[in-house]
Order: C-alpha cells, then structure tokens, then sequence
C-alpha cells in the first residue's frame, strides 16, 4: 500500500546517465534539472506552461518540464539539450541547421526548441512546414519570429535525422 | 519567405563585412551552455522573493515579519523603511514637477501599482522564499486608484506621489514652423478626435534577475544580472546607496532578450545588493513571468486627442496639430526621456514643415513604463501613418499615393525636418515600391474578391516606419534643461595577445543582436585576416571591459557605436602593427601592408610576421628597440559628432542615423466575428551597409512578430481598480508558430554618410507591422461599414465593435473644406 | 511558481489510489497535472496530498464497449493517444480532431480526457464536446461504481460529480452511428488558443445536439435549437433561424476578451457553423 510523504527518493535516467537523488513533492522538474542537477541548458521563460522553454524529452515526448514534478519523473527516462551533441561536442544535424538558418538570436528559446524538433524528428524524419509549425506551436520565441527555425528544422529533416 | 538583395552599399566591405557569416555565439547556445544570470550559483546564497502589494493604490500602515523570519531556512528580511534608511531616493530625470517624485528600492510608506515590490524575503530555498513571504504581514489603507492618464490629470484625482502636487511628471509645447499659417492655407482640415496607442512590451522570455555578491573587505558588488544599460543602472545605483560606481560591478553575459525592457532593474538590483550586505550571503533573484507583466517596463501608452491635419486639394499635408498624452505609470524611471524621443522622428516620413505637438505626461497607478522596442518613437511614427491613412481614406486619396507625395525624396537626402533633425539618407519610394511588388499589390482586387467568395473581407495595409538610432542624450535637455548629458559613446579595444590571437572586448551589452560575430567582421577585414582570428570576448563586466557612460544595447545603435568603437581600435591596432613591422624589417610604413593574416613587405611579400610574432615582441621580447614598440593593446572610445540642442526651439540633431522599414500586409477579416488574421506579410529594410545580412533581416523579422502580437494580441489591459487582467500567458497572448503570416523581405542599402562603416543602426524596427496591420484592417472594413481604426490594438472584439458600429469611429473625423 | 509542501503518493492500483483519495481529506487526483500543476504553482490551490495516477494502466486504454456500441476511453488517455488511436479513427474521429487543437504537442502529450473533464474549467475543450456526443462518465469509489450523463456531471467551474475520494475511470463516447456527422466550432485566442467560444454539434438521424463551451459554469445544450431543427431541415437558412435568439437566452461572463453580448454573438455564430459542418459531414 502506498504511502503519502512529502519527499521522495528518486531515480531517473537523464541523458543516458541516472541520477538518484532525494527530493521534495513539491520541486518542479524543471528545477530539479537546474538547480539539483546543475543542467542548467533547460530554461524557465514563464509561470503557466505556455513557453515551452523548459520543454525536454521524457521516454522521447516532448513535455514541458515545469508542468510536472520530479517525482513524477521517478523511474523515466528524459534527454535534455545537453545530451545532444556528441561526447566531443559534435553538434547534431539539427543544431548545425540551427547556426546555418539563424534560427536562434538570444538563445534562450533554443534548448526547448531544440528539443520539440528533435522529438519530432523522430516520430516524423522529413516533416513539412505544417508539421514543423504545429510541433513547435508550444515553443515561443520573442527573438526570431519562427521564421527561421521553421526553415531551419525542415531542412534538418531533408537531410536526414538525428 | 523569400529574401531579394538590391543595390549593395557603395563603402568598402572585405571579405568578412556584409558576408553572413554565421554566428560564433550559436555553439554555446545549441547546446545549452549559454550563462544566463540563473545559471549562476554561489554557494549558500539565498533566495529572494518579493512581497508585492495587492493594491493598486494604498498606504503601508505596518509590516511585521516576525512569522516569516521564524520559518525555518528563511535567512532574513528588507523592508521599506529599511530601504529609507539606507539609501536616498533615486535620481529623476524629470524637472519639477516629477522631480519630486521619490523612487526607492521598495515601497516606502506607500503602494503606488499592483505587484510593487514591498518586502523582500531570503530563504535557503526558492520555495521557502515564497512560502516565507506569505507569513509576511503587510497592513495597507486602500486608497482609490487613478488608471488613465487622462483622469490622473484632470482636478481632483487621486495623487500618486503628493511631493509632486499632482500627477503630472512632464508637459511641454513642441511646435516647428508656421502652423498656424499652414492651416489658414489649407484646402481641407481634418480632425481626429482620438488616437490611441496601446500599452505592452516585449515580454522577452527570460525574465529579470540577479545573483549579487558582496565583498565585505572591499565593499564591493559583484551582480550577474542581465540589465542591458549597466551604465545607466550604475549611475542610478551608486548615488541612491551612497557609494561611487566602482563598488558596484555589473557581470552580464547571455541576455535572454532585452527590447528596452531590462533597462530599469535597478531598484531590485539595489535591494538584493542591501540584502547581500545585510545577511552576508550571495542574493538570487528571479523574477517570474507574472512578476515581470505587473512590475516591469511597460510601453508608453499615449492618445492623441484633436488631431488636426493641413490638407491641400493636391493630396499635399502641410502640418499637423495634436495633443499626446502619455501615462508612464506609477515612477518615472527612464521618463521623461519618451516626452522627447519621439521628436526624432516628428515629422515621421513626411515633407511637411508645420508641427505642433503638446505633449503632457502623467503617473498612473499601473505598472511603470520603461524603454520598449520603437520607444517612444513608434508611438508617434504609428500616429503619422494613421494620419496619413485616415486622411487618405477620408479625402479619397489612393493610401499609396498619397504617401509617395509626401515622402521625404531620396534627393534631399541628408534632409532637415522641421525641429533640425537630419535624416541621413533613404529612398523612401524605391522602398515602397519594393514592398508592394513582394505582396502583390497589383492583384489585390483578384483576392479581395477571391477572399468575399468565402465570406470574409480583405485589406491590404502599409505600414512606414523608420529606426532613428545612436541618441545625442543632449536631448535630456530639452525636457529639463537642468541635465548635464549630452552626446553618446561606446568603447571597445582590441589587442594582439602573445600568441598573436586578435582579442576584442566591447562595452556593449548584446541580448541576441550577435554583436561576437559581427564585431570580429570588421576587425578581420581591418586587420586583413580570417574572422576565425578574431576572438571577441562574450558578455560585459564593468570591472573588465573597458566602457563609457552610455555603453550599453538599446536604442538601435550597435552598428554605429560599438562597430564605430571596434573600427577605431582595430585600426588604431593595425597602424601599430605596421609600425612594428616597419621597425623590425627597418623601412618605411608605407611599405608594410596586412594582408592574408601577416604584415608584410608590399614588394617583398616573403618579409612577413605573423600576428604571433607581432604580438610577442612588445609582451615578451623587446629589448633593443631603440624607442618603444606599440603595445598591440589599443582602445577606442566613438564619439558621433553632434552638439547640444537648442533648448530654446528645441532643435537639433537628435539621432545620427535613420533606418527605414517598409511594412505591407494582407489581412483577412472575419465579418461574423471580428476574427482577423495576416495572410501575408512583407517588409523593405534599409539600415545602410550590412554588416551581417543575415543577423540583420533575423531583427526585421523578430520586430516584425512583435508588431504582429502587438496590433492583434498583445495589451496590458487594466481594471478600473489597477489590476492587471492580463498578467500572464493565459491571457496575454504571444504569438506562435502557427500563428505566423507567411514572410518576405527584402533589403535596400543607402550607406549613411554620417556612421565610420556607412552602417546605421537597427533592431528595433519601428513598430512598422502595428502601422501596416491598422492600415489593412481599415482596408478591410471599408466594404462594411467603413469604420476608422484609431486603436493601435485591435483585437477580435474591437473588430467586431469596428463592424457593429462604423459610424462610431467614422463620426470621430470630422473634415472642414473650403 | 513555486509550489507549497505537499504529500505524495503513487498507488499501484485503482482501489489503493480511491483508498488514498479516500483517507486523506484535501487530496487531489494528479493524473497529466498539466492544469493541476500549474494551478499549484499559482498556489491557485494548494492540495495537502498529491495522488499520482500515473502507474494505473488500466485506466489507460482505448476500448470498445462489449455490444460495440460505445468507445471507452480510460481517463488517463492522454491527448496524443487520443490524435494516434485507430480506435478513435474508426468509431469517433471529432475526438482526435479536437484533441488535435488542445494547447500544443507538449500539453497533449502529457495532458488527459479524463483531467480535461474533471477540471471543467468553462473553456476546456472536451466538456462541450463530449456533451454533445452524449457520453457517459464511469465514477468509482470506495462505494462502488456510478454512471452518469453529462449534464449530471459537468455541475459548475471546477467542479464535476467526482467527489473526495472517487476516480472518475471511463468516459463512454457512443460510436459514430452511419449518417451522423460531428463538428466543433468557435472563436480562439490564436491558432489552437484557448477558446472564448465553442460549440460542438451532432447531426444525424436521432436529430441535432448542440452543447456550448465558455458561456456557462458547465456546458450548455441548445435544446430550444435543437429542438426547432428536429423536423429535419438543417440548410443554412433554417439553421440561422433556428439560432436566431439563442444568445439572448444566454448569460455569459465577460472577461478582457470578450464582453458578455459579445459572446452571446459568438455562440450564436458558432453553434450554425458547428450545426452547418456536422450536417455536411453527416452526408458524407
């Protein structure tokens, strides 16, 4: 039988390596990926899961991460901007598209982005413009206008997947 | 979206400047490895959380903390009469009366907005911040709120800041030539009796924060912050807390956009900085969205009421009369400064000769208003362009035509208007042409009937606009003649380090512009070597990089301050490093060039040293040089050439540069219920040389999407009793993917005779989307009913009450002729 | 943005997560928690205990009813599972099509039919929706089992008929009967926002339903319209007639979006658009 408290200890894989860490009910996993984990690449841009840029992949869905608690992440699986470039830094298709199409000004949208696309990319390798459009719709960005990273993540998917 | 390229910039470019070399700052970004100020961490620092007021308008009576402070974890507490104390009243701006107002880091004594910062809580956690804060106990006496500007000026409304006598912080009559004479001379007058610009910002998605240290053995500040102007917070913190500007050291590094609104965080930098001296601990803060859309830089909202227009029968406007009245909110911050900025651009694109504004500026018990992207000049460039729309559709001339008039001409370019402002150059009507060929103007009958087979109504909306950039801070004075500012500055030095790698360090303050790339664009070429040569260095410290008072990112002026100040060091270096070669190789200067990344011997190319050698002489090696070798370490401070307006007239060169954008849209409408959406968009730029195409048409298209979310979306709405009915994303709608126009640009280079590169500066944009998307909705209503747009903002609802009630706005312009 | 302490729990099963629901006064079911969380986050509510129901598989699946009449959908059905299902496809596709337009990628990938209901915040998309299509919600408590229409369990804002210490389990969609087509219409705040106005409407041979969003505490059906387009006739011009009146019989709230007769307008727009599409549908 279950019990209530208001801590917890958990175990979750982030970016192939798991952590296990003891933690309040009450830590979004936002935080958690922040301030606990020192991974600080995922971002907060508002206070009612509208932004997006707090967006990761958990058991490879896009999901905001400010919208649900670290212990809801318990036992899962979850790939923030970090674990994508490879061990030497080499950058996926999908961040070099991003440099070639500045697709990104300020940066700070970027991580959630990156992710949304990404998750994307791999349900659907060679997305149109629509799809691209609809699968970014959670991810704001006050810098580019959209342009850009649309153009940028449907090029990634011409050329093939991460 | 398609981009065309015109005529390029007739001043010299290099292999690196006006290429779109992609940017450096992207590799830390993709990754996530930018440093925003809250991915600093110190530890045992404290969390901060405000206490923020619930009123709009209320005294503080009491404030007891006990129960807060006897939370566990909680470390301590700031209050206002702490904050009396301790620090003297920021600096105004204004002359009296808003000079009087008293501006602090928190509240003292008395509330003046919803979410003003009252207390402010420390805690070990963020969490136990926020739970502590609410054990804070704060007595208020409810006081009755004043929220339009218009209210807090007339007799007897209720006085924010009693020092002041009134609410009114600024008025002041601005007219130019012979106004009355245009309007005895006109054919028609017409008469506007309102015209509203609305209230929002630019909500960039990180919001503010800080992580401030303090040195107790030196007394010293260190604040990770992403304030975009540290030196205007510098000048504005250290007299406030009694300490010169070197104990006080600003760290930005990535800034997760600006827009003009991380300008004015100094009063919560100034009670973290107390707090960290206080409780001897690092101090975190970060605000949250909610916070930032009750408490941070709003835009100035403004009406202008009686708006009179000269008219000849030939479509010619010969002047124009208004009243603006602008609401800067509960503090003026930056403002006045807004009651004169927007005089740079008085005459917006026009040839007309006889201005008279009567600008009056009140406080309000709303949020204050700080510097937003178009400040204080899209409020007035959005006013001409709806007056020469309305007077288009109400005289029956062709919106087009009328605006080709009028335009400044490419021929009287550098052209004076009427208050000595000098637009440097442009061609006004090569840019509109351009404009209505990307959106297809010619077919626009085609659609507008292709749209009414499917029940909706088409428009078709230009929107002018221009990007003055590079302030003469001399205007201060024209709004109080008691300032002591005036002109501009930036800094930047760059030096050859022992290795012979070219090192660049800026005083500027990028939240996105891509200033790492293109600043090492220009010093390549300069230096005549690879741009991967070039480092400059990410992000500003005040300690470290060298700077001036006005160093900073706002205002539209990178490409001439900073690039102008990287210009002059590069080539200040680039003389000292032929010089170092015409000492080693023992011949004349003239005889040494740069080239290919090594100074040489022009008739002798093997001569060459490489920029290793040249920086290891004067560090490392530099005995025998019968006199000193340069130092290979140059800094340059650019100076735009401009003198202290006329406070008298007020008259002068208040910007050294005028960007253009060229806006047009095709809106549809749904008439059954007001719904109205961009179908199609384009936009002309000219900012002169480029530097970086891409960066440069990547700010087009950002102002573009801010101007997009502004006219249809975006709008700090207030309730009667000073709550913020939008505080948020729920409400406050910011445009995504899916809501995006399809987009084409295009851009046209007039070099600026005025700027060191021919560059002029741009980003901010105009506001020229808000301007071409009235225009098009008013296009749009005229096969229903007809109505005026007179709002800046026009949400579906405002739509529907254009098409329920046409006569309602169409009564509001009258037209007298002769 | 910071959430106040809470207790935690993740039952293994249905009956320990009623059990807890049950012991423990002040505790919330968290099913997607993409309106829960951020509901604490504002400290809009703050739940003393948190149940989790993230481990109840059996409240996950897509179903069909044993006479084959009715889909079942579980509540912890997520949005995306909704838009992928072949079940959905086949027996009610206006479930995927809406479910399509709720918030973004991210939100329905976390965000359930059942949580959607059980907020019944007056703009949520599936209350009106599912009222129109005349589903049934399945509550389970320590008592047992109840089965309730719609407008017995949609009762104000927030508020549903799952009481403290019950899970709402099922919520039962009558499959699409041939001749019968389904539509939902209304006005957003931006392309797939948040709805000021919505409608969703049947048309078929049992006749029209048509439910309002955002105009009441709970939805709305248009019995006075369904009832004067019950003889048949569903062109455009008998369908304006029929909503010809429908707003003034409304009492909408106002907001900063829309005004009260503003949104009598809207609902009157949308119902004939939604009536209008589900009869073209019903065709095909």
């Amino acid at each position: 039988m279950a019990t209530t408290s208001t801590r917890k200890t958990i175990s979750v894989e982030i970016n192939g390596r798991t952590h296990e860490r003891d933690v309040p009910a009450s830590m979004l996993l936002v935080h958690f990926l922040r301030d606990e984990l020192d991974l600080t690449g995922t971002h907060v841009g508002c206070d009612t899961g509208s932004c997006g840029a707090c967006t990761v992949q958990l058991r490879g869905d896009a999901v905001k991460s400010c919208c649900l608690l670290a212990v809801q992440a318990d036992g899962a699986s979850i790939t923030t901007v970090e674990g994508l470039a490879g061990d030497e830094g080499e950058l996926t298709p999908l961040q070099q598209s991003f440099n070639e199409h500045h697709a990104l000004q300020c940066g700070y949208c970027t991580p959630g982005m990156l992710m949304s696309a990404t998750a994307l990319l791999e349900h659907n390798p060679h997305p149109s413009e629509d799809d691209v459009k609809v699968a970014l719709q959670g991810n704001l960005c006050r810098c580019t206008g959209y342009w850009n990273i649309i153009d940028a993540v449907v090029a990634a998917g011409e050329g093939g997947a991460r | 979206m398609t981009a065309i390229e015109t005529e390029a910039g007739t001043l010299r470019k290099g292999a690196a400047m006006g290429q779109s070399v992609p940017r450096r700052e992207d590799r830390r970004l993709v990754q996530g490895q930018g440093l925003f100020f809250d991915d600093v961490k110190r530890k045992g620092m404290g969390y901060l959380h405000f206490v923020r007021s619930p009123y709009a308008h209320a005294t503080i009576s009491s404030i007891d903390v006990s129960a807060a402070l006897e939370l566990p974890g909680v470390y301590g507490t700031l209050t206002g009469d702490e904050v009396a104390i301790l620090t003297d009243p920021f600096f105004q701006i204004a002359a009296p009366p808003g000079a009087a107002v008293k501006d602090y880091a928190l509240a003292v004594g008395k509330a003046r907005y919803v979410g003003e910062p009252v207390v402010a809580v420390v805690a070990e956690t963020r969490e136990r911040a926020r739970d502590a804060a609410e054990l804070v106990m704060v007595d208020y006496e409810p006081l009755e709120p004043v929220v339009d500007a218009r209210a807090a000026l007339a007799e007897g409304a209720p006085v924010l800041h009693e020092e002041c006598g009134g609410n009114l912080s600024y008025a002041g009559v601005w007219e130019w030539g012979d106004v009355d004479a245009a309007f005895a001379e006109a054919d028609h007058v017409v008469k506007i009796d309102e015209l509203h610009f609305d209230r929002f910002n630019s909500t960039p998605l990180e919001c503010s924060g800080a992580l401030v240290e303090y040195n107790r053995g030196t007394s010293q500040w260190t604040m990770y912050t992403n304030n975009q102007f540290p030196g205007f917070a510098a000048i504005m913190m250290g007299p406030a807390m009694r300490v010169g500007l070197d104990k006080l050291r600003i760290v930005t590094q990535d800034i997760g956009g600006g827009f003009g609104n991380k300008i004015t965080t100094h009063p919560q930098l100034v009670a973290c900085c107390l707090l960290a001296r206080k409780l001897n601990r690092p101090i975190q803060w970060t605000e949250w969205r909610t916070e930032f859309h009750q408490s941070m830089s709003h835009g100035n909202e403004r009406w202008f009421e009686e708006t009179e227009v000269a008219v000849k029968a030939d479509g010619t406007l010969l002047g124009f009369r208004t009243k603006a009245i602008d609401d800067a909110g509960a503090y003026l911050r930056y403002e006045p400064l807004g009651g004169v900025i927007w005089s740079q651009v008085a005459a917006g694109l026009y040839k007309w000769r006889n201005l008279r504004l009567e600008f009056t500026q009140a406080m309000t018990n709303k949020a204050p208003v700080s510097p937003n992207r178009g400040y204080s000049r899209m409020q007035h460039l959005w006013f001409t362009e709806r007056v020469i729309d309305i007077v288009a559709h109400t005289l029956g001339f062709d919106p087009v035509e009328i605006r080709r008039q009028n335009y400044v001409q490419p021929e009287d370019m550098p052209y004076e208007t009427p208050n000595g402002c000098v637009y440097d150059s442009g061609d006004y009507p090569r840019a509109l042409e351009l404009v209505l060929e990307l959106i297809g103007a010619d077919t626009i009958e085609e659609r507008r009937a292709e749209a009414a087979s499917r029940g909706k109504l088409l428009g078709l909306g230009i929107g002018s606009t221009l990007d003055s950039g590079t302030n003469n801070f001399g205007q201060s004075q024209l709004i109080n003649p008691e300032l002591q500012f005036s002109g501009n500055n930036e800094v930047a030095t760059v030096k050859l380090d022992i290795f012979g790698e070219v090192v660049v360090t800026l005083g500027t303050t990028p939240q996105g512009q891509g200033h790492e790339t293109t600043a090492a664009q220009v010093v390549a070429d300069i230096l005549n070597c690879d741009v991967n040569m070039v480092h400059v260095r990410a992000g500003h410290d005040s300690y470290w990089n060298s700077h001036a008072g006005f160093s900073g990112t706002y205002a539209s002026q990178f490409a001439v301050t900073g690039l102008g100040a990287v210009k002059g060091a590069a080539d200040l270096l680039a003389g000292d490093m032929v010089k170092l070669a015409s000492m080693v190789f023992q011949c004349p200067e003239e005889a040494i060039e740069l080239a290919d990344g090594f100074a040489r011997i022009k008739d002798n190319p093997e001569a060459a040293l490489p920029f290793m050698a040249l920086g290891a002489i004067p560090n490392a090696n530099n005995a025998g040089f019968p006199e000193d070798p340069p130092t290979m370490n140059r800094r340059f401070v650019y100076r735009p050439p401009f003198q202290v307006p006329d406070k008298e007239r007020k008259f002068g060169n208040l910007t050294l540069t005028y960007s253009l954008q060229m806006h047009a849209c095709v809106v549809e409408i749904d008439p059954e219920t007001g719904v109205t959406e961009v179908v199609e968009y384009a936009a002309v730029d000219d900012c002169g040389v480029r530097i970086n195409p891409q960066i440069v048409e990547g700010q087009v298209m950002g102002a573009t999407a801010h101007a997009i979310g502004a006219a249809l979306w975006e709008s700090f709405v207030y309730d009667e009793d000073g709550n913020l009915l939008t505080p948020n994303f729920y409400d406050y709608h910011v445009p995504h993917a899916l809501d995006m126009p399809p987009l084409k640009t295009a851009a046209i280079e007039s070099p600026s005779p005025f700027t060191p590169l021919g560059t002029k500066g741009m980003g901010e944009g105009g506001g020229g989307g808000i301007h071409c998307i009235c225009a098009g909705i008013q296009d749009a209503l005229r096969a229903a009913g007809g109505a005026i747009v007179t709002d800046s903002h026009n949400p579906y609802h405002r739509v529907w009450e254009l098409l329920s009630d046409p006569e309602r706005s169409r009564g509001s312009v009258e037209v007298s002729s002769r | 943005m910071l959430l106040r302490e809470v207790e935690y729990a993740r039952p293994a099963t249905v009956e320990e997560a009623i059990s807890l629901l049950s012991e423990h006064d002040g505790a919330r079911a968290l099913a997607g928690g993409q309106t829960l969380v951020n509901v604490m986050k504002a400290r809009a509510a703050s739940p003393d205990v948190l149940v989790d129901l993230a481990d109840l598989d059996e409240l996950r699946t897509i179903s069909f009813s044993a006479d084959q009449s009715a889909l079942e959908l579980g509540a912890m059905v997520t949005n995306s599972q909704v838009i992928a299902s072949s079940e959905v496809e086949v027996a009610r596709p206006i479930l995927a099509e809406v479910a399509a337009t709720i918030a973004d990628v991210q939100i329905r990938n976390r965000g359930t039919v059942g949580g959607n209901v059980c907020v019944n915040d007056p703009t949520n998309h599936y209350p009106p929706l599912l009222a129109a299509l005349g589903a049934t919600f399945t509550i389970r408590g320590v008592a047992g089992e109840r089965i309730l229409a719609a407008e017995d369990f949609f009762l104000g804002v927030y508020v549903t008929a799952v009481e403290e210490g019950e899970l709402l389990t099922t919520i039962s969609v009558p499959t699409r009967k041939p001749g019968t087509g389904d539509a939902m219409a209304g006005v957003t705040l931006g392309a797939h926002g948040t709805y000021l106005v919505s409608a969703a409407a049947t048309a078929g041979p049992a006749g029209v339903r048509i439910a309002l969003g955002c105009v009441s505490s709970v939805p709305v059906r248009a019995t006075a319209v369904e009832e004067k387009l019950a003889g048949g006739d569903l062109s455009e011009e008998a369908v304006r007639a029929a909503v010809a009146g429908l707003g003034a019989r409304l009492d909408p709230p106002s907001d900063v979006h829309a005004s009260a007769d503003y949104r009598r307008h809207l609902a009157e727009v949308s119902a004939v658009r939604a009536v209008l599409q589900a009869a073209e549908r019903a065709k095909g």
